[in-house]
């Protein structure tokens, strides 16, 4: 076989391999000296850059912790705010496209295309007027603010249409209807089931952006005791902090490891998951 | 069939959430920003009055806002085009069945990790690593690389090559597994065809594959668009949150927290900036969509036969 391929395809490939090795190099260090750093002593990372992890942690960790930087608290705000923006943006998302998917009603085809347009607009630019909204509505300091907004993501509709058409079964849904299920219950009880695989990918993505969503935190929030780890990681660059390294990297890296661990575990879902809304028309 | 017909009313039901949230959560801000940009409210007085078009006629008259919106469109040009072209280049490796390139499934995985990274981590790290005294200086002072320290940070140019280069690690793999998926959708029997029928690469490249993976060319070109003209993030943690040194990495978003975030709180000036790069913005992506959008039919029925 190996003598089919020509002597250029041989030497592209070499090329072609080791331009990969180059960016993977690029794509990984970033993020390795960042989670190394957090184990290395300020000495340690002001002598140099190093690749190998060492052994201040702990003592990171307590410096942290004695500069007044509430760590476990704003972990715990930002799984809060991304566990339930998760809920309402795969409930909502998957109710919405059941209702475009599964129904001829008047206005649909109008709809979905708003739907389309909406993913091309730039909401975050509307967010002085939303704050004001929110203050009017006594939640400019609250985590509903930055979790109802979700009821109507239009991306996520979007996917979540593409993914229900592909695997809709209506004789189930009529079967359904037969055994006097209420159209809510439908949903409910026969499309969620088989939508999980589907629900899933979603809910990473949601939880993701969540997680790492700064701006509107940033906005809205103003208590320090609601401070999301991002809005924590942005208090890290202040004087208190300055010659503090290894404990600033602690912090940085406590909030890209949860996310690393969930790339790993679901990378599948998510590399797949990515091309489901832009691919298919 | 009449059953039919009653059933099809529920679909009311069903998006009716998704209606109100939008209206409350996203239509009715719009409206708002829109209604402050004509006022001179401010955070700290109760009242405030109609002034017309006076913000808008500020922001013109004012040199920082132009800064802005020219600084915006070139970070976001200056990392989508090496994003893009790199993004085309993996995607035609990876999907070239003469290469038969190994562990894609790997190379993929690992290039798209940067886009699940918190920005704001990812733009203080770089922000610890270029400080005056921080490991880039260290490493290159030690190795004799550099004669003494260099404040990078207080460097235009090098601010500005930092947000591009952090938004091109963050996306490149995101438009690679695009631009992957849409290649590898297309037939390999039109390849063949093509083949038989005496084209070349290039040509195959051209008149297959480029017209039949335009949808996804204008859903990357869109999304991006719209997010690079809402940066924020990298260039505000990046520096001093005042898009220094010099204005140089000043975006539209960090234009308008600033107003927003004054001592006043001018949110009527700071609106207005809202206003006109929503404008700006939408019209650009609807325009490429729709411009671009009509066109693609006629590969469509390629496929289809």
């Amino acid at each position: 076989m190996k003598t089919n391929y020509s002597r250029s395809t041989h030497i592209l490939r070499f090329l072609v391999y080791f331009l990969m090795v180059v960016l993977v190099v690029i794509t990984i260090i970033p993020i390795w000296m960042l989670i190394v750093n957090a184990t290395r002593s300020t000495v340690e990372i002001q002598q140099g850059l190093s690749l190998l992890p060492s052994r201040y942690l702990v003592s990171n960790y307590k410096i942290l912790l004695s500069k007044g930087l509430d760590l476990p608290r704003g972990f715990l705000n930002s799984f809060t705010i991304s566990i339930l923006t998760t809920i309402v943006t795969v409930y909502f998302s998957l109710l919405t496209a059941y209702g475009i998917v599964s129904y001829d009603f008047k206005g649909k085809k109008a709809l979905y295309n708003f739907i389309i347009v909406l993913v091309m607009i730039p909401m975050q630019l509307s967010i002085i007027g939303f704050y004001q909204w929110m203050s009017k509505l006594g939640l400019s300091d609250s985590y509903a603010a930055l979790i109802l907004p979700s009821i109507a993501s239009a991306g996520s509709v979007f996917f979540a249409k593409q993914y229900l058409e592909s695997i809709m079964l209506h004789e189930l849904i009529d079967a359904g209807r037969i055994d006097g299920c209420s159209e809510l219950g439908i949903f409910h009880r026969i499309m969620l089931p088989i939508a999980v695989p589907g629900a899933f990918t979603m809910g990473i993505f949601a939880f993701v952006a969540s997680w790492n969503n700064f701006f509107t935190a940033f906005i809205l929030i103003t208590s320090r005791d609601k401070y999301t780890l991002p809005m924590l990681v942005q208090t890290l660059r202040g004087d208190v902090y300055r010659h503090e390294y290894g404990a600033i990297y602690l912090g940085l890296a406590a909030s890209v490891v949860p996310i690393i661990v969930i790339y790993f575990l679901f990378s599948r879902y998510i590399v797949n998951g990515i091309s489901m809304g832009a691919v298919k028309e | 069939m009449s059953s039919k017909i009653k059933h099809n009313q529920y679909g009311y039901l069903f998006v009716a959430p998704f209606i109100l949230g939008f209206l409350i959560f996203g239509l009715y801000p719009v409206v708002n920003t829109i209604a402050l940009s004509f006022t001179d409210k401010t955070l700290m007085s109760a009242t405030s009055s109609f002034i017309g078009f006076r913000n808008f006629q500020n922001l013109f008259a004012d040199s920082t806002f132009m800064t802005a919106i020219t600084n915006t469109w070139e970070l976001w040009l200056m990392n989508f085009i090496p994003q893009i072209a790199i993004a085309f280049i993996l995607a035609i490796w990876f999907t070239n069945t003469r290469l038969k390139i190994k562990g894609v499934g790997i190379w993929r995985m690992i290039f798209y990790m940067p886009n699940l990274m918190m920005a704001s981590a990812v733009a203080a790290l770089f922000f610890s690593l270029f400080s005056f005294y921080g490991p880039v200086n260290q490493l290159l002072v030690r190795s004799d690389i550099l004669p003494e320290a260099v404040d990078f940070l207080r460097n235009p140019q090098i601010a500005r090559g930092l947000v591009v280069f952090i938004q091109w690690w963050m996306w490149f793999g995101q438009t690679t597994i695009l631009l992957m998926a849409a290649m590898t959708a297309i037939s390999p029997s039109l390849y063949e065809a093509a083949w038989v029928d005496g084209a070349g690469t290039f040509q195959m490249f051209t008149r297959i594959t480029l017209p039949l993976i335009k949808p996804v060319l204008i859903y990357i070109l869109v999304t991006s668009l719209v997010g690079g003209m809402q940066m924020f993030d990298i260039p505000y943690l990046l520096t001093d949150g005042r898009g220094s040194p010099a204005n140089s990495i000043l975006t539209n978003n960090i234009n308008m927290y600033m107003k927003f975030h004054s001592s006043k709180g001018h949110i009527g000036a700071a609106s207005s900036v809202g206003v006109i790069v929503f404008l700006m913005t939408s019209a650009v992506a609807l325009l490429i969509f729709f411009l671009l959008r009509e066109k693609h039919s006629t590969g469509k029925e390629i496929k289809e036969k």
